[in-house]
């Protein structure tokens, strides 16, 4: 965290160095071919002050973010386990209730799962861009969509053009490790704070270190899995099953999709979790080989300067000694 | 699945499933001998800021947390 900081200071201050790196180099390269310009004010070496000053910061740069790359790295390792494992929490579900995500409902809940923390990629932009979709896609007259965002990228992002459909947000939930009693309880509160047909989970689900699906899971309230059972819509074969002990259906239906609601929710969260992971991880890797590249250009500058410096030094002293001998 | 006696009574209390097996597992957690069950115990910890938005603008978040 303090890393992350500390790189977000070095960012700042250099972010004017680093836009303008291309006038620089130009009028290094121009003091290069004309050295006594430079050399007006008494000055005969050209000063590499600037070139040295950059190259420490982008070394310092570099080192931040291969320690953050190893960090990511060290997390991942943690959470894909528990994401894999996780995925048979959901998986009896979708198999009895289905994953009916064109079902055509009133009120829609979009629950867009993004990360507290940046520098890891564009899986937030992901999520939030499919969330958008989402609700414009079940949009229509009578028809209304509701936010449910985790994280405070996606909130950052979606305050900007739909902050009126925002029903909830809730951040800080990876300052312990992720488990099911939290993701429970959040669940819980969701389901008590919004009323839903839908509920649409937006989320990036894990592949490999650099392949992220955005996915979209589909929990519906038990009205609208018992109207499509009994229609015999898309959840037709609900039917088929045979309900024991003294419970009514609806009684059995309405836990039934609450317990899904907050499987499906945890395994959307580790998930994203790893996602975001995988994601810092290679996003760190590449900005290190960036800095190592930026690092290359910026001493082959400097040491061309010098060396032009050099030979400017030499050509004077040589020309001098054969003035006075001639 | 729940007993079959026991849903009208906490469902009449407000809770929801989610609350009602969390309550279940608790208890079964709390079942668990040493050094077991200290380690489970602090394995789930809740902890998480909720805020609820009207108009358009976030009320003040309310923290869930068990470490205080």
């Amino acid at each position: 965290m303090a890393m992350a900081a500390a790189l977000r200071r070095e960012g700042k201050r250099l972010a004017p160095l680093i836009s303008s790196q291309q006038p620089i180099n130009t009028t290094l390269r121009s003091s290069l071919i004309s050295p006594e310009q430079s050399s007006i004010g008494g000055a005969r070496s050209i000063s590499t002050q600037i070139v040295r000053n950059r190259m420490k910061s982008v070394k310092n740069i570099q080192k931040i973010t291969k320690a953050m790359k190893m960090v990511a790295a060290s997390k991942l390792r943690a959470v894909q386990t528990r994401a894999e494992n996780s995925r048979g929490l959901w998986q009896p579900f979708t198999a009895l209730l289905g994953d009916a995500i064109s079902i055509d409902v009133k009120k829609n809940v979009v629950i867009t799962v993004s990360s507290d923390k940046g520098l890891c990629g564009g899986i937030n932009s992901t999520s939030v861009k499919i969330s958008r979709a989402l609700s414009r896609l079940n949009s229509g007259p009578e028809k209304e969509t509701k936010y449910v965002i985790l994280g405070e990228k996606a909130k950052a992002q979606l305050i900007r053009d739909s902050k009126n459909d925002i029903a909830l947000s809730l951040t800080e939930l990876q300052k312990n490790p992720l488990n099911y009693t939290q993701i429970s309880v959040l669940a819980d509160d969701i389901l008590k704070n919004v009323e839903y047909d839908a509920l649409r989970i937006v989320f990036n689900k894990f592949h490999s270190v650099v392949q992220f699906i955005p996915t979209v899971s589909t929990v519906l309230s038990p009205e609208v899995v018992e109207r499509e059972a009994e229609t015999g819509g898309r959840l037709g074969e609900l039917d088929a099953y045979e309900i024991e002990g003294g419970e009514t259906k609806s009684e059995i239906l309405q836990n039934l999709s609450e317990f899904q609601f907050s499987c499906v929710m945890f395994n959307a969260v580790l998930e994203n979790a790893c996602s975001e992971q995988g994601a810092r991880m290679s996003a760190m890797d590449s900005s290190s080989r960036n800095a190592g590249d930026m690092l290359d250009r910026l001493t082959l500058t400097y040491n061309r300067t010098r060396q032009a410096s050099i030979t400017t030094e030499l050509i004077e002293i040589i020309s001098g000694a054969s003035a006075l001998t001639g | 699945m729940a007993s079959t006696g026991a849903v009208p009574f906490w469902r009449a209390a407000g809770m929801t499933y989610i609350t009602y097996s969390n309550i279940c597992a608790n208890l079964v957690r709390n079942c668990l001998k040493e050094p077991h069950k200290t380690e489970v115990l602090s394995r789930e910890k809740v902890h998480f800021s909720l805020s609820k938005w009207v108009d358009g603008k976030a009320q003040k978040p309310t923290l869930r947390s068990d470490d205080h």
